[in-house]
């Protein structure tokens, strides 16, 4: 049975002939009728400031005249409502699968079936539809089982005054579950994309430096020999040449196999565990013995706290940031100081050195990969060192930056998160 | 010390004739046959079609990025097959991937040498493979004998 406007009025004719074969949810008849003083469709003086909120409603219910009284009601309030009304469970089950309703009011206890049924067929179906039980008597503990069932609401029929303002919250809860729902499907996507992304990105990262790696090999290999073979067959010139050659191969190749490192950093997996930042940096110590007493680098730190860390990998940031606070030293041999503050939920540790010092303007793009402050003669390197470091510290959840310091030199920060990390955000960041 | 029969698989003629080369130059007594792609080295192996009178080989280096059935594949089928199994199998590619000596191992590779980037390692990682296979290491062949 199909219920508009126009036909509301006779609502229990449409009742009596719910069999009639209409094809269900059609209303070609939504507008209200427009009749001067129609109780149905002009809206009463004290309603006037509402705009009208087209409504499709099904209705669980056998008696006619309540589905009158509920439309009447709601039209006053200034709802164009429009639907159909369901009185069996199949009639519900196929009107719900057929059409997308605004709002299903349900009486609970009608001759055929537990009008209530309806939740479930709405669970059954997956629908998120609000349903409001409208009903001639229901006892407190009934209704705190159907809202608990998932009603929305209850509305005794003897206070049809209610029903209103309860669709009104129904439909409102509803426009914010749909909404959270597109965000977090939104969310989901994006978090899917990118993702996808990434991974494309690191197999690209991996695969470009696996396949450029073959070319470069046979350049730098085959002008070698070339050298060699033909050692005194020419002459300096092209000795000269061929020196270029080989060592714009050897160049590339030592780029090549710092993006690999790179793209390393980003694939591995972060194993965070209890990790002691002494130990790390003698750990990095050890690793740099040769380069620590070749420049006779003083190395202090105090007040080093316990983090959670993948260790490798903050091994690697305590000994790149070392390692350059002495590949950078000035006139004098390297004073590295390492400290740590806490500060709210997070430790910030702290690298600084009397070296060269880096210029303000650089603070940032510094971290940049392969971004060089210097000539390949000044200081050797291919500028990988600190983008590693940087790309881990995000991976945990941190930050790094440069800072002003009094004396001369560079001050390295960075932060790590003082708690544990949840394995949600370390997903997120990997 | 016996001549000792090499397969050598790589689609890099550069290589196979430096391979070829620092081998010969270092006394070690083998013979070297070379092909180019996967599906050659399954049939030279086999004694197929044109390799119908090839020799079995005592040893095979083999690259892994091959055209068509590459590196991995041959591995596979070879150390699959109860008879060729028993050839030791060197693989010798320009990969350092932890994944690719990974999987070789895996499927069965007796050794794993990446080739070295420049000449100098490149001659003197060749000529630890050959002295070690050709003169260190017993292979099942002669054992046969």
């Amino acid at each position: 049975m199909v219920f508009t406007a126009e036909n509301v009025s006779s609502a229990r004719a449409f009742v009596s002939s719910a069999n009639s074969g209409r094809a269900t949810g059609e209303c070609s008849q939504v507008a209200p009728c427009h009749r001067s003083g129609c109780p149905r469709c002009e809206p009463e003086a004290k309603d006037s400031g509402k705009t009208n909120t087209r409504l499709r409603l099904l209705m669980v219910e056998d008696n006619p005249a309540d589905v009158e009284l509920m439309l009447i009601t709601l039209r006053k309030d200034g709802f164009e409502v429009f639907g159909d009304v369901a009185q069996s469970p199949e009639e519900f089950s196929s009107r719900i699968q057929a059409a997308s309703y605004d709002l299903i009011l349900a009486d609970y206890n009608l001759p055929q079936w537990k009008g209530t049924e309806a939740l479930e067929i709405l669970c059954r179906e997956n629908l998120d539809v609000p349903l409001i039980v409208v009903t001639g008597y229901l006892g407190e503990e009934k209704a705190v089982d159907y809202i608990k069932q998932g009603a929305t609401d209850c509305v005794l029929k003897d206070h049809l005054a209610r029903l209103p303002v309860s669709v009104r919250r129904a439909l409102e809860e509803k426009q914010l579950r749909d909404q959270r729902r597109r965000s977090e499907e939104e969310l989901a996507q994006k978090v899917a994309e990118l993702a996808r992304s990434n991974a494309e990105l690191e197999q690209f990262a991996y695969v470009a430096s696996h396949d450029l790696q073959e070319p470069l090999r046979m350049i730098a290999t085959y002008t070698q020999l070339l050298a060699e073979r033909y050692r005194d067959k020419l002459d300096e010139q092209a000795n000269k040449y061929i020196a270029y050659s080989v060592d714009g191969a050897v160049r590339m190749q030592a780029l090549i196999q710092d993006l690999l490192k790179f793209s390393r950093v980003g694939k591995a997996a972060i194993e965070p565990r209890t990790t002691d930042c002494r130990m790390i940096v003698e750990q990095a110590l050890k690793n740099l013995q040769a380069a620590v007493e070749e420049s006779g680098a003083v190395v202090k730190w105090h007040g080093l706290p316990t983090v959670m860390a993948d260790l490798s990998q903050l091994t690697q940031v305590f000994q790149n940031l070392i390692a350059n606070a002495i590949k950078f030293h000035g006139s004098e041999a390297p004073v590295i100081q390492i400290a740590a503050e806490k500060k709210d939920n997070e430790w910030v540790l702290t690298v600084s050195d009397n070296g060269i010092g880096i210029p303000a303007e650089n603070w940032q793009d510094i971290f940049v990969i392969f971004r060089r402050l210097h000539t390949r003669t000044e200081y050797e390197g291919n500028g990988i060192g600190l983008s590693i470091c940087k790309k881990i510290i995000e991976r945990h959840g941190g930050k790094i930056w440069i800072e002003a310091q009094a004396q001369p030199g560079s001050c390295f920060k960075f932060s790590l998160p003082a708690e544990p990390m949840a394995q949600t955000t370390l997903a997120a960041h990997a | 010390m016996r001549t000792t029969e090499v397969l050598l698989v790589d689609d890099n003629p550069a290589d196979t004739d430096l391979t070829t080369e620092v081998l010969a130059r270092n006394g070690c007594p083998s013979h070297i046959c070379a092909v180019t792609n996967g599906a050659e080295a399954i049939a030279f192996l086999r004694r197929q079609g044109k390799y119908v009178h090839a020799g079995v080989p005592d040893f095979v280096i083999l690259d892994l990025s091959l055209p068509g059935k590459d590196g991995r594949a041959v591995l596979a089928e070879v150390k699959a097959d109860p008879i060729l199994r028993k050839i030791p199998i060197a693989i010798f590619s320009t990969s350092e991937a932890r994944q690719d000596i990974m999987r070789s191992y895996e499927l069965g590779a007796n050794c794993y040498v990446s080739k070295p980037g420049n000449l100098r390692d490149f001659i003197s990682a060749v000529t630890s493979i050959g002295e070690f296979w050709f003169g260190l290491a017993r292979l099942p062949r002669e054992e046969e004998r």
